[in-house]
């Protein structure tokens, strides 16, 4: 972390050499500085919170019996309670989506394209992105919000004290809960509006099965699959890291009463940023 | 490289409102195992969801290789169907350049279908106005032997934008071409001033006529033959009248041939009452000769009868001829 520091305070030195006849244009590039420096040192924390917690996600020794069973109860609450509610919702919007391109493309007379749309528009972009926010809205950002509330209360210094890591202990739990979340909620939503597109096109009858099984098989080709799989990945891992990153480094240096509210919107407006260029890169990579 | 803890912002003052489930760990019964029950069902959603991909691909039906070789490969598609009947039977596995410079289609054929292809089996590119260009194959005799693995195809190509050119260079000439017969010299103008020409010979004198025979004088000689001709039909009317009369008159022929047939038939009957006397007389005689045929029979009797008497007589008489004394002695004396 100190060669950011440095990196963050060389420009204002040179500034100060340089400029000392107009103080006012010193003080708004020492400003911009500062937040080029404030941006970098964020982002950097964010991918170094990433890294750590992958790794203790996959070191054996995160597994001892105790904290299975508070991994466990973070993966149960965070996924149970919204799964049957998500998997419904997600029904009905594909019945929704599926009767107006169905119909749409009969109209036009290209009814034999209509599948291949409602599967590419549903499953492959709309549903990973809709899991990932479903995620973060009923659990990452309330999980985000209890960590700066331990943060904030001093827990995660005593825990400190008392020998125990809380990222392993606290932050740990919460982002693989999220990330297996997210996960599962994608792959139950994607096969939900897969067989209940197929319901509203073919009907309760098997005769369509092969030949939406063929048309499945022609939209997941391997770059597609291999992008839909990073993608959802990387959603799930976004909207789970950045609410604890936001709790873990958000209140860093911010006085008064609206520290925290402040930290949350930076936090929600990084995620977002995050879901966008993801989703953007995943777009360029299917249709360029 | 700081440890991650080293940022952590010092203590702040506690929340009042802290978390609920940190209040409550383990207010969920059977967590642990309800925990594991949803990672199970998220690995096998997850292994499912893979393993339907793959088939979906066909990864798992076993296939044969097809090759086929194009002029140009533009729009296919790895992953792309070809079919036969309307029914997918293979796809599409790779599009590379061959050293001669055309294209080669290398595809999958499922096993199940590739009875569907003959060596005889044809199989074309077509592209249309909208939409990816379609591989399809044509079996016409599905005697012949079965495609070999590895085959190696001519694909037929139809372009349906290629056409387009020609159909707009066409299309142009066919413009040219009314334009010329819309044009100022063109025929459809003439044909009209003609028309026109007509129109006014039609609303003349002798009008249609007129435009029919080509003169006015022949449309009179035509009307004068019309007037003669209905003269002659009157004619011709009051000599029908005339006849009618002379045959379906009173005194025509027909009353008078009528009479005559009555007459006929009168004597006719007559006729048929003279033949049934005769015919009376007739079985009158056929009695007379059955009775003159048994009188003859009669006679030959009697016939008989009167030689036996006769006979009885002259025996009668030879014998009183011997009895009698004035019989001559029959007895001859000798000397």
């Amino acid at each position: 972390m100190s060669f950011l520091a440095c990196y963050g305070l060389l420009p204002g030195a040179r500034y100060h050499q340089r400029m000392t006849s107009t103080p006012s244009l010193h003080g708004r590039l020492t400003r911009a500085g500062r937040v080029v420096r404030l941006w970098f040192l964020q982002w950097w924390q964010l991918v170094h919170l990433g890294a750590v917690i992958l790794v203790l996600a996959l070191s054996p020794s995160s597994y001892s019996p105790g904290s299975r069973l508070l991994l466990g109860r973070h993966l149960y609450l965070n996924t149970a309670p919204i799964l049957p509610g998500f998997s419904v919702l997600c029904a009905l919007m594909t019945v929704v989506l599926t009767r107006i391109v169905l119909v749409t493309a009969l109209s036009y007379g290209l009814s034999q394209y209509a599948l291949q749309v409602v599967i590419r528009v549903l499953v492959l972009e709309l549903i990973p992105l809709s899991a990932a926010l479903f995620v973060a809205l009923r659990c990452t950002i309330p999980d985000g919000a209890e960590l700066m509330a331990m943060q904030a209360s001093g827990e995660l210094d005593e825990l400190r004290r008392q020998g125990v890591d809380p990222l392993r202990r606290e932050v740990l739990p919460r982002v693989v809960a999220g990330l297996f979340s997210g996960v599962t909620l994608a792959a139950l939503s994607c096969v939900v509006a897969l067989v209940v597109a197929y319901v509203a096109t073919y009907g309760f009858a098997l005769s369509g099965l092969a030949a939406y099984t063929r048309l499945f098989g022609q939209v997941f080709s391997p770059a597609v699959t291999l992008i839909f799989v990073l993608k959802t990945l990387f959603f799930c891992l976004a909207v789970s890291l950045i609410p604890m990153a936001s709790a873990l480094y958000g209140v860093n240096g911010r006085q008064g009463s609206s520290i925290r509210t402040s930290a949350e919107m930076r936090g929600l407006v990084r995620m977002f940023a995050v879901i966008l260029l993801i989703e953007v890169a995943s777009l360029v990579g299917n249709y360029y | 490289m700081s440890s991650p803890q080293a940022p952590l912002p010092p203590p702040f003052a506690p929340d009042p409102q802290p978390a609920p489930a940190l209040l409550a760990p383990d207010s969920v019964a059977y967590l642990e195992f309800k925990a594991r029950l949803l990672l199970l069902f998220m690995l096998a959603l997850v292994l499912g969801s893979a393993l339907y991909v793959l088939y979906a691909r066909g990864a798992f039906e076993s296939t044969q290789r097809l090759v086929l070789v194009a002029d140009d490969s533009e729009g296919v598609v790895v992953g792309m169907d070809m079919t036969f009947s309307g029914f997918p039977i293979g796809r599409v596995q790779r599009v590379e350049l061959a050293p001669d410079g055309k294209a080669r289609i290398v595809m999958d054929v499922a096993a199940k279908d590739a009875h569907w292809l003959r060596t005889s089996s044809v199989f074309t590119l077509v592209r249309g106005l909208v939409g990816a260009p379609t591989l399809r194959a044509y079996s016409g005799l599905l005697n012949d032997p079965p495609l070999p693995d590895g085959a190696v195809r001519t694909v037929l190509q139809g372009d349906a934008s290629a056409e387009i050119p020609q159909v707009v260079f066409a299309a142009k000439a066919l413009i040219d071409n009314l334009n010329g017969l819309t044009g100022g010299n063109g025929a459809v103008s003439s044909t009209i001033s003609n028309l026109q020409r007509l129109t006014y010979r039609l609303n003349g004198p002798g009008g249609a006529l007129t435009v029919l025979l080509g003169s006015e004088a022949e449309a009179k000689k035509f009307t004068l033959t019309l007037e003669r001709t209905n003269t002659l039909l009157a004619r011709l009317d009051g000599l029908a009248l005339k006849a009618d009369t002379q045959v379906f008159g009173k005194q025509g022929v027909m009353p008078e041939t009528r009479a005559s047939v009555m007459q006929l038939n009168t004597l006719l009957g007559e006729a048929r009452t003279s033949l049934k006397k005769v015919d009376a007389i007739l079985a009158d005689a056929k009695v007379v000769s059955a009775n003159a045929k048994d009188a003859s029979t009669d006679l030959n009797v009697l016939r008989a009868e009167v030689e036996a008497s006769l006979r009885k007589i002259e025996s009668l008489v030879t014998e009183i001829n011997r009895k009698w004394p004035f019989a001559r002695d029959a007895e001859m004396k000798l000397p």
